[in-house]
């Protein structure tokens, strides 16, 4: 299934390069944005929920806590967000040509994730400025970081090859984002969550992926093994299922678009 | 049918379908994707047409050929089946080399890119890698006529500009056949000029070369064959003698 990718690699790269020249041309600050999209809302949220309405939280600053949640979702949403009209934004390429319709969507997803490393790196300055006791288990977020880039990337295929024969899906978007944003512990931990909700929000797997980031970075601790390896079967199965569904109805695009 | 058949169209139909939202077309698939049916029909559903109608011919390599035919009668849809856009709905169609598409005006383009950066992009489309765009780009260039303004957004460019610098990629691409819809009223007579006789060389390279176009007087000039399509019908197939005379091959149906 990569193999007919690998064939087009350089095509994927090319179009990477373009999303990435795109987004910040004739803007003024450029890629800066990229740290400024999830650092801003970070603030907003230590504003509201720290500051405003004093929500007690965990033990550890407010910063943290936040931007921990806030920097993995924003690539999420980002990612979503540029996909799920991709297909339909080419259509002129789409009836014109051959090639693997997945680059399409794949660029974008790498472009988002290319902002994500950049506020990655913010993140460890500030775990840093709040002299965090980082360990060996920080190693940990990696795997979880790569778990989240093939969930994104699953989610992508399914929704932007669906949004070829219904727009509706596009149109959706912004309330379902806004929906699954809740349902995600960004703003708030999974730990002051009622049981009976606990196991239904684990049914989301950037739950178990926000979670245990934090768990491995600021606290320092562990994750649970067999619920990683649970957690990427079943995210790998999804993306087998997805990516199966993609090439199938991918020959159909020209004619519905 | 030879072994230096490059494109091989066996009975080829394809049917559209008019309507705006496709309720059914996605449960098709699935259902076609689930059970491995090829998900072809003979019958037409509701608000469905034939674009294209028992079509049959084989293409040489190094033949070129002109599709002609009104609007609507199916000449687009047969580069689409060539270019592996779409798929047939009856019939088979097969390509036995690299296609690359005179991609239409702004399609492959992106106005924010400047002309070097569009190059790259339009070039990985068609199937370039990058390091042979990099050699290839000052030959690109030449040929178009637009070194001066090759870091200006393409936005910048009149039509004509961006047309010619479209296709002076797509001609440098290597693949072994072209498929040029409607591109011999590119730019200015000069630049039609040297786009005849491009196409031309292309032809001695060996390289298989379908055009669309209403204009009969340039078609005649370079195509070595001309299909006549009516209605997603294939009429006649004539062949070009070398002073640009038609003779009628036959007629197929």
């Amino acid at each position: 299934m990569f193999n007919r990718l690998y064939e087009y690699k350089d095509l994927l790269l090319v179009f990477i390069w373009r999303e990435f020249v795109i987004r910040y041309k004739q803007s003024v600050i450029g890629v800066l944005w990229a740290i400024l999209q999830p650092v801003s809302m970070m603030m907003l949220f230590v504003l509201v929920f720290g500051v405003i309405m004093k929500t007690p939280a965990k033990n550890y600053p407010f910063v943290l806590f936040f931007y921990s949640g806030v920097l993995p979702w924003t690539f999420f949403a980002a990612a979503m967000n540029f996909a799920i009209p991709s297909l339909t934004n080419n259509v002129s390429l789409i009836t014109k040509i051959y090639f693997p319709r997945e680059v399409i969507p794949l660029s974008g997803i790498a472009v988002c994730f290319i902002d994500y490393l950049l506020g990655f790196l913010v993140y460890l300055i500030l775990l840093v400025c709040y002299r965090t006791q980082v360990n060996l288990n920080f190693l940990w977020y990696f795997p979880l970081m790569g778990l989240l880039v093939i969930f994104t990337t699953a989610m992508s295929y399914l929704l932007s090859a669906i949004n070829v024969y219904y727009r509706d899906v596009k149109l959706a978007t912004t309330f379902l984002l806004q929906l699954w944003f809740f349902a995600t512990p960004v703003i708030y931990s999974i730990d002051t969550v009622d049981i009976r909700w606990k196991y239904f929000l684990f049914l989301n797997p950037l739950t178990f992926i926000i979670e245990n980031m934090r768990r491995v970075t600021i606290e320092g601790r562990g994750l649970v093994v067999w619920q990683l390896c649970l957690e990427t079967l079943l995210v790998m199965a999804y993306f087998a299922f997805t990516q199966r569904i993609f090439i199938k109805i991918e020959r159909a695009f020209a004619d519905v678009i | 049918m030879s072994s230096s058949d490059v494109i091989i169209f066996n009975g080829v139909s394809k049917k559209y379908s008019k309507r705006q939202v496709l309720h059914n077309s996605l449960r098709e698939e699935l259902i076609n994707a689930v059970f491995n049916r090829s998900g072809s029909s003979c019958k037409l559903a509701q608000d469905e047409f034939w674009a294209l109608r028992d079509v049959s011919f084989n293409i040489a390599k190094g033949e070129c050929v002109g599709l002609h035919g009104p609007n609507g009668s199916g000449k687009s849809t047969i580069l689409k089946l060539i270019a592996n856009v779409t798929y047939p709905s009856q019939g088979s169609v097969l390509v036995n080399s690299r296609v690359a598409p005179l991609i239409e005006l702004g399609a492959g383009f992106h106005p924010d890119l400047s002309g070097a950066e569009n190059i790259y992009m339009n070039g990985a489309i068609l199937g370039l890698t990058i390091r042979e765009i990099k050699r290839k780009t000052p030959e690109v260039l030449e040929f178009s006529g637009l070194e001066e303004f090759i870091n200006v957004p393409v936005k910048k460019y009149s039509s004509g500009m961006a047309l010619r610098l479209a296709f002076s990629i797509a001609i440098h691409s290597s693949a072994e056949t072209f498929l040029f819809d409607e591109v011999l009223t590119v730019g200015d007579e000069g630049f039609q000029e040297k786009c005849i006789r491009k196409i031309d060389e292309l032809k001695h390279q060996g390289k298989t070369i379908f055009v669309v176009s209403h204009d009969r007087n340039s078609m005649n000039r370079i195509c070595d064959k001309i299909l006549h399509l009516n209605g997603g019908a294939l009429g006649e197939i004539s062949s070009v003698g070398a002073q640009g005379e038609l003779n009628s091959l036959g007629v197929i149906k």
